[in-house]
């Protein structure tokens, strides 16, 4: 494959590719019990076995078998649909977890992952260190991987399936490298490795040793391509994945549980990775979501707010443990889940400048916003508000309240100082009074009307215009009263506040 | 005459029960005739407050606005923090914003609570009274036994807050921890003010209050 190979242009060696294949990600992902188990894949109608662990190899089961088959040899062998949702949400999890070694992470196939390097490695102390850690971290998430290096992305990750523990940082050793490899680590259509070892083709080597224009010819230029990308011929963009900015994570129990105490421990669980991943952002949530997942019924969910962006797992844990002691689980619990709000740049808080601190003077033990917060942690976000006025004739809207949590800085319009008085009690509704001969009647003693009229025409350009003349009255038991008669044809009388 | 007065009431052997409350100036209510009644000339801050009314809407508010607009807009010239916030705990009706900024309110510094049952009532007001960023709790239980009420107490002191109790006149005979107590009859016109209890004063009546 001499003479008419493209032209080299400067390499990638300035460009240094991590490769994390995951063989036993089915199995890995998938298992729910420490049982030998078997991941199962329907063929044709048939459930046939995908990957076996080591326990059930032992007894004999092989990938491919019929399911029926590998009962038979292990009668005790879980059995386990694969679910390639799952293998999908372990792989970002790990692919969040890497982010922490690079910035440009790729998802390469279904159980492939490469990271770009090259500007960690001083960062990490050397490339065997990064590696070390990067096992270790791997081990401690249960994934078995295999690692490889390379100077592009497709040498490290044929690398990684032929198994090879290799590190090449060098162009020039690239080629060597790739030509001993053997043809299944390219992962193509079976069809084609078949034909390739019937022509004697048994390595990468092989492969690129064939007259480039009959490779093409025969077996599609895509596989050409591929080789070319390999050796560094050829640019290899990839796309770069990112964590999604909002968190969601599951913790699933193998078995329904009741104790709260535990539930309260797997919230915190929860809580603290919902930390870190906030935290490798700078970013803080306002809101955050709790759902107890039963095996019957609708789920029970938990929302809590705080007036600030925040994502100290000891803040949140504080406003947990309020709700918590209150919440109502209809039944056993078989999962829990943590939905994290839209996130958001932490706000920096300034510390305050203390000119004249008095020595006896303490500090508030909590601002307002975390009165706020645990006020409402406990009784429920719209049982909490502030109020503000609002530029309006008419009685009913000439305020409105608002949830503490909204941005309540700077909403009190300034309004004219309004003559007439307005009484501090309000009614939530006028409350219809009966009348005697034309006077309003409250609590059975016509009243004596001490002030007004007052006459409010207004809001004709929506549903809710209106026409009253409002009147202060004093009641006989010695509470005035603010009272309205409507100017419509039924010009009935009604309670519209106390004076307090 | 009056030398020799003060010597002897310098020493310290000499107790005096007014000076107990006393010597905490006590918040200007704003009627002078009630602060003449009242030990420290004026509310006692940092305590427990009763108010006994037959109905809501008598005047128990009005007696109150003097001190809580002075309280929501003055400033402490000691030690230049913001004035305090005023918290509502389960008002009987709907505090009317813009009567409230007649009487000199900040609204902006004002927190209506809403909680579901009684338990919660106090555990509100406790946990505003201790926060130390309220200035004031008014908060309308509908029951309030010795036991809570020294809580009250405690809370307010903690949290350097005035607690206001709004409770019916059938509450009279229930002991409370209450620094002041008062109660208010309609009278006329005007309002007749009791005064019950008062930690380091004496029980008085105040005709044709407001």
């Amino acid at each position: 494959m001499g003479a008419k190979r493209p032209v080299l242009h400067r390499q990638v060696a300035d460009r240094l590719w991590f490769c994390v294949w995951l063989p036993q990600l089915p199995l890995e992902a998938n298992r729910s019990s420490e049982a030998a188990t078997a991941i199962v894949e329907e063929q044709h109608g048939i459930h046939r076995i995908l990957l076996a662990d080591a326990e059930a190899s032992a007894a004999g089961v092989m990938p491919g078998q019929a399911a029926n088959a590998a009962l038979a040899l292990l009668p005790t062998l879980q059995l386990e649909e694969r679910s390639l949702l799952r293998e999908q949400q372990a792989l970002e999890g790990l692919a969040s977890w890497l982010e922490r070694f690079s910035s440009f992470i790729s998802i390469a196939d279904h159980d492939v992952l490469v990271l770009e390097i090259a500007g960690s490695v001083r960062l990490f102390g050397g490339l065997q260190e990064l590696r070390q850690r990067m096992s270790k971290g791997l081990r401690e998430l249960g994934l078995t991987a295999a690692l490889a290096i390379a100077p592009t992305p497709l040498a490290a990750t044929w690398m990684a399936r032929a198994g090879r523990r290799a590190c090449i940082r060098d162009d020039t050793n690239l080629g060597a490298a790739l030509r001993k490899l053997p043809l299944f680590c390219m992962d193509w259509p079976a069809g084609l490795c078949e034909a390739l070892t019937g022509m004697g083709v048994t390595t990468v080597g092989d492969c690129l040793r064939l007259p480039r224009e009959g490779f093409t010819r025969r077996f599609g230029a895509e596989y050409l391509l591929q080789l070319d990308r390999a050796l560094g011929h050829l640019p290899d963009p990839r796309n770069s994945w990112r964590a999604p900015e909002r968190f969601c994570v599951d913790y699933e129990m193998t078995e329904e549980q009741t104790d709260r105490k535990l539930l309260l421990n797997i919230c915190r669980e929860l809580l603290l990775s919902h930390e870190q991943f906030l935290l490798a952002r700078q970013l803080g949530t306002q809101r955050v979501c709790f759902s107890f997942f039963h095996l019957k019924g609708p789920a029970t969910e938990l929302r809590l707010g705080c007036a600030r962006a925040e994502r100290s797992a000891g803040r949140w844990l504080e406003l947990l443990g309020i709700r918590f002691e209150q919440l109502v689980l209809p039944g056993p619990v078989i999962a829990v889940r943590l939905r994290s709000g839209m996130a958001q740049p932490l706000q920096a808080e300034s510390g305050a400048l203390s000119f004249h601190g008095k020595p006896g003077a303490t500090a508030p033990r909590f601002s307002i916003t975390q009165l706020a917060e645990r006020l409402i942690a406990r009784i429920g976000d719209q049982s909490v508000q502030a109020a503000s006025m609002v530029a309006e004739h008419r009685p009913d809207y000439a305020w409105r309240s608002q949830s503490l949590l909204a941005d309540w800085s700077g909403t009190t319009l300034d309004t004219p100082e309004q003559s007439a008085q307005r009484p501090l009690w309000m009614l939530p509704e006028p409350a219809l009074l009966p009348a005697d001969s034309g006077y309003p009647v409250h609590q059975g003693c016509r009243l004596r009307l001490i002030d007004g009229p007052e006459r409010l025409e207004t809001g004709w350009w929506d549903e809710d215009g209106i026409s009253r003349d409002y009147y202060t009255a004093a009641g006989t038991d010695g509470r005035r009263l603010w009272v309205f008669r409507n100017r419509n044809r039924t010009s009935s009388w009604y309670l519209h506040g106390y004076f307090g | 005459m009056s030398s020799s007065l003060d010597k002897i009431l310098a020493n310290p052997r000499v107790w005096r029960g007014r000076d107990q409350a006393g010597r905490r100036a006590g918040l200007a209510s704003g009627y002078p005739e009630l602060d003449r009644h009242l030990p420290g000339g004026g509310w006692p801050r940092e305590s427990l407050t009763e108010v006994l009314t037959e109905h809501y809407g008598i005047g128990e508010l009005r007696l109150l606005m003097p001190a809580l607009a002075r309280l929501s807009t003055e400033t402490s010239t000691q030690d230049f923090t913001e004035p305090g916030w005023i918290a509502w705990v389960a008002p009987p009706f709907q505090p009317y914003p813009p009567a409230l900024q007649q009487c000199g309110i900040d609204l902006s510094r004002m927190l209506i609570v809403r909680p579901r049952d009684d338990s919660e009532i106090l555990w509100s007001a406790e946990q505003a009274l201790s926060s130390g960023t309220c200035a004031a709790v008014l908060l309308w239980p509908s029951i309030l036994d010795d036991q809570a009420s020294r809580r009250l107490q405690l809370a307010a002191e903690k949290g350097r807050s005035w607690a206001i109790a709004f409770r019916p006149l059938a509450a009279r005979r229930q002991p409370s921890a209450a620094a002041l107590r008062l109660e208010l009859h309609p009278d006329g016109q005007a309002t007749r003010v009791h005064i019950l209890k008062s930690r380091g004063g004496r029980p008085a009546v105040i005709t044709q209050l407001l």
